[in-house]
Order: structure tokens, then sequence, then C-alpha cells
């Protein structure tokens, strides 16, 4: 398993396409986190950001090795164990992520509530790092989801990850919204809100999810 | 034989309600052969190497036995972001070897196919022939149990097809398994110990003909004679891969007659000979080699009209495409 990441993480950082969504990270940071902003509300904003983010690179992942390049390994290590490989390089690349943004919450943002409540650093950054956790969870089952083996019409990859990645940040019911929302309603009165339930329920769908596109992987080689 | 893998009741279709592509599959695949499937386009070869290789799952039937497996795809692609040796390392990691073992195979199979100087030439950069040739070392520099070619031929200058004939011999005097597609009805001709044909989806041995057998006096290829004496009292190795105590186990079905002073004389196809010769000198205690000729005119000649590559004709000058590149 090892040898099959790291052979995926050098096609992923010698392909370049890793930087259009860094990039896009970047900006959405940029515009995002205001030197001296309350920290909980932008450590939410940072942890918003991963979800699309990591649907966009776990479908880069998982399309990364061409077909025919795709068989050998295949043969070599069984197109599930490739098929996961090829998830948790993208989950890699995007805890990479999720880290930087948190790093810049942490120097920049203000250690307070938008009421001026102090706010303790450690446990609101142990809050952020679980919510970047939860989206990124969240991100990579919807990027799974959203990708051959499980999603076989080619052109309708893109248009759904968008769509899944708008709802999933939208709709209440999801741990990317729950999480965010706690942490953005605990910014106002300086409460810290652990998303634990959230990042819970991220890990059996991401879970599920891969579980699901690795056993399709071999069925439908 | 030992059995390697088998095929119960295979069948594949794409799809829920998709046309069967293979239905009914019966097939064991045992140790140490060389199988040859053939057909023609679309019928569903490709299919059932990606089956035997693990890529695919069948949607009916079973199939037992896990070999260590390695494929080589018909066309093999340069979008990838390495150098040939790069690539060819990560996957002999993949396959399970150390990094300073997959490197030196890497340099090893590269060299043998002619292609040590386009080491460090990136993927994207290789000429197709040159790009196959990474291909089948990738493949081979595993070592698998169960080699699957899916008409890996294509593409490669003529000396890399003989390099890559007498690796599949290699591989199955070894013990190997190899499957294999190819269209030129003589590639591998009189070495392969049993043809199939996929006609409709389905799987059928096929009849050898006379001349396509690779045991005695049926090889249709080039032959290579070898004179070897055994140790003192060593029993004459008899049929096919030998199990009579003294005698090393023989590659190709080599046919056997007494000689002179004690001596043996193997026929084999000529792809065979390298891995006889190894099997001979190997042996505890070893052989020893009197004299290797090219074996006189096969024993039904199916064609007069169409004469075969000159494999094992002494080849001083080197093909011009088989030399690297700068």
């Amino acid at each position: 398993m090892i040898a099959l990441l790291r052979y995926q993480a050098a096609l992923l950082v010698g392909s370049h396409r890793w930087l259009p969504p860094v990039i896009l990270y970047a900006a959405f940071l940029a515009i995002g986190i205001q030197s001296g902003g309350p920290i909980l509300d932008a450590f939410g904003y940072a942890a918003v950001g991963v979800l699309p983010v990591t649907v966009w690179l776990t479908r880069i992942c998982l399309t990364n090795e061409p077909p025919a390049a795709r068989s050998c390994t295949a043969t070599a290590a069984g197109p599930g164990r490739v098929h996961l490989a090829s998830v948790l390089t993208a989950a890699g690349a995007g805890l990479l992520l999720g880290l930087l943004g948190t790093a810049l919450v942490v120097l920049l943002s203000d250690p307070h509530s938008a009421h001026q409540v102090a706010v303790p650093v450690l446990p609101a950054t142990g809050a952020g790092l679980l919510a970047v956790l939860t989206c990124l969870l969240t991100g990579l089952a919807l990027g799974a989801l959203c990708t051959w083996p499980v999603l076989r019409v080619p052109g309708w990859g893109i248009p759904a990850g968008l769509l899944g990645s708008l709802l999933l940040l939208v709709l209440g019911g999801s741990p990317a919204n729950a999480a965010m929302t706690g942490l953005v309603t605990g910014s106002l009165h300086g409460t810290i809100t652990v998303p634990w339930l959230p990042a819970a329920a991220a890990i059996l769908l991401a879970a599920a999810a891969t579980a699901t596109a690795c056993a399709l992987a071999s069925r439908r080689g | 034989m030992p059995e390697r893998m088998r095929l119960d009741g295979v069948g594949r279709r794409y799809g829920v309600r998709g046309p069967w592509v293979l239905r009914e599959v019966h097939l064991t695949v045992p140790e140490g052969a060389l199988l040859r499937i053939e057909g023609t386009n679309g019928t569903g070869k490709s299919t059932l190497l990606r089956l035997l290789a693990g890529i695919d799952r069948p949607s009916t039937g079973r199939i037992t036995g896990r070999p260590r497996r390695a494929y080589v795809p018909e066309r093999f692609p340069a979008a990838m972001p390495f150098t040939s040796a790069g690539y060819l390392t990560h996957l002999g990691r993949v396959h399970g070897l150390t990094s300073a073992e997959a490197a030196r195979r890497a340099a090893e199979w590269l060299e043998r196919f002619g292609a040590a100087g386009h080491a460090r030439t990136r993927l994207a950069e290789l000429s197709k022939g040159t790009s196959q040739k990474v291909a089948v070392a990738q493949a081979l520099l595993a070592e698998p149990e169960l080699l699957v070619l899916d008409e890996a031929w294509t593409g490669l200058d003529r000396g890399a097809r003989e390099v890559l004939d007498r690796a599949v011999a290699e591989r199955v005097a070894d013990g190997g398994t190899v499957v294999f597609v190819d269209h030129d009805p003589q590639r591998l001709a009189g070495a392969a110990d049993a043809r199939y044909r996929v006609v409709d989806g389905r799987l059928l041995a096929q009849e050898e003909r006379p001349g396509a057998s690779a045991y005695p006096g049926a090889a249709t290829g080039p032959r290579v004679t070898i004179e070897a004496e055994g140790p003192p009292g060593a029993a004459p190795p008899t049929g096919p891969p030998g199990t009579t105590a003294g005698a090393p186990r023989l590659p190709g079905g080599a046919e056997i007659t007494p000689g002179p002073d004690g001596a043996f004389r193997f026929t084999v196809p000529a792809v065979h000979s390298d891995a006889l010769l190894r099997a001979l000198l190997t042996a505890r205690p070893p052989w020893h080699i009197r004299a290797v000729t090219t074996a006189p005119g096969p024993a039904v000649p199916p064609d007069p009209a169409t004469p075969y590559a000159p494999d094992s004709a002494p080849d001083a000058v080197p093909d011009p495409d088989e030399a690297p590149h700068p």
C-alpha cells in the first residue's frame, strides 16, 4: 500500500493538476480571512473551502492514471487497492491544504468573538481542525461518488461535484454544514462548539463512499 | 501439472442488461505453461485476459486462485510525469520489491530491450516502440507467477520482439504461466502448450494442428539442438518436463534422442534454447554442453512460401532499431 501511495503521490505532484485547486483555496482564503477578524468565524470559513477543493482533488487523483497504466497497477495490486490509494492520496493533499488554512487563521485572526469575548486559541484551533477534517471527509465521500466507477457518465462528474458541494454546504443535515454552523454561531458569544458528531458522521460517510467505490472498481473494470 | 488458476462457468457482461461478452468459460491455467488465446477482433479476448489479470471480475461464475500477476497492455500511454526508470521503479515497488531491487531490475530489463539509453527519458518523450518496451519491462521485472500479454509485441522492433519471446520462454521454464494474445500466427510458434479460441464469447480448446504442438516432432518454428552430457550415471531424461531422477526439468518440451558417447540431443523451439541451456547448466549436478546447433528444418514444414524470421541464425550485426538512441 505504501508503494501505491508513493506512486499516486508522485503522479499527483508531477502532473501539476494539483495547482488549480490549490490556487482556488488560496484565493478563497485571501478573500475571506481578514487580519484581526474573529477566530471562530475564520476557522469555519477555512473549513468550508476545504470541501469543494477536496472533491476536486479526489477527482484528479482518481482520473490521473491513464487507463492502460491503471490496468498494470491493478493487476499487480488489485483494482480495489489501487482505487483506495488514489482516494487516500487525495485525502492527504486535502489535509495538507486544510492544515495550511488553519495555520493561516491562527496567525492572522484575533482570538476574540464577534462581541469581543476572549476565545482561548488552543481549544478553538482544535475545533477548527476537527471542522476541517469534517469538511475534508465529506468532500472525499462526494468526490469518490462523483467519479468512475460509481458515476460512469464522464460529463456528469463535474456538475454533480459542484452541485453536491453546494448542497452539502447549505443543507442543514450535512456534517460539513453542521460543523461550520457550530463554529460561526459559537463565535457570536465566544463559545467553542467542538464538532464531534459531524466529524463522526463524516468519517462514516467517507468510509462508506470509499468502500463502495473500491468494491465497484473491480466489478466495473 | 498443478493448477494455478481455474475459471468455472465464467461469464462477463458490462452493465446489467448489456450483451454477454463472455459466456460459460471453463479454463484451467496450469503452472509452468504457455497458453495462447486466439480469436477475431471484438470476440472477448481482451475481456478474458482482464479477468485472468484480475482487473475485472466475472459477472457470473467463479475464478479460483490468486497468483502474483503482471499485465502488459497493447498500447502504453505516455501521459505520466515519470522517467522510464522512475516509472519502472515505482511499479517494481507496487509489485512488492524493495526500492533498490526494483531500480536494479528496471535497469536490467531496459538494457535487455536495448532501451538503457532511455532510462532517464520522460515517458512523454518516448517513441511508441520504446514506451511499449517500458510496458513489457514493467511486467517482466516482477517475475510474476502469471504473466498476461495482450498483444504485447505490437510496436516492438524485431530485436525487442525476440527478447520478449525469450523472456516468455524463461518465465515458463521458471515455472511461471504466460497467457498471450497476438495476431501473428507465428508468434511463439511451436512453443505454446495449449491454444484456445474465443468464438462468440465462448472459449473453445483448439485441436493441436500438426505442427503446432510443443511436444516431439511437431514444432513449426525454428528449432535448436543442444548436445549435452549428463553427470556419470545420470538417467536419460525422458519426455516433457523431465521428472526422471538426475534429469533437470526441461523447458519447452524438449525432444530427446540419445547421442554419441552417452550424450543426449535435446531439440526445442528456438525461443526455448536459452531456457533449456540454463536448465541444463544450473542442474545439480550440472550437465556439460557439447554443442549447440540449429536443428534441421521442422518436422512438418507448414508453408515453404513463408520463411521464418531467422531467430536462431547468428546475428552479428545489431539491428539498427535496437541500438539506443542518443
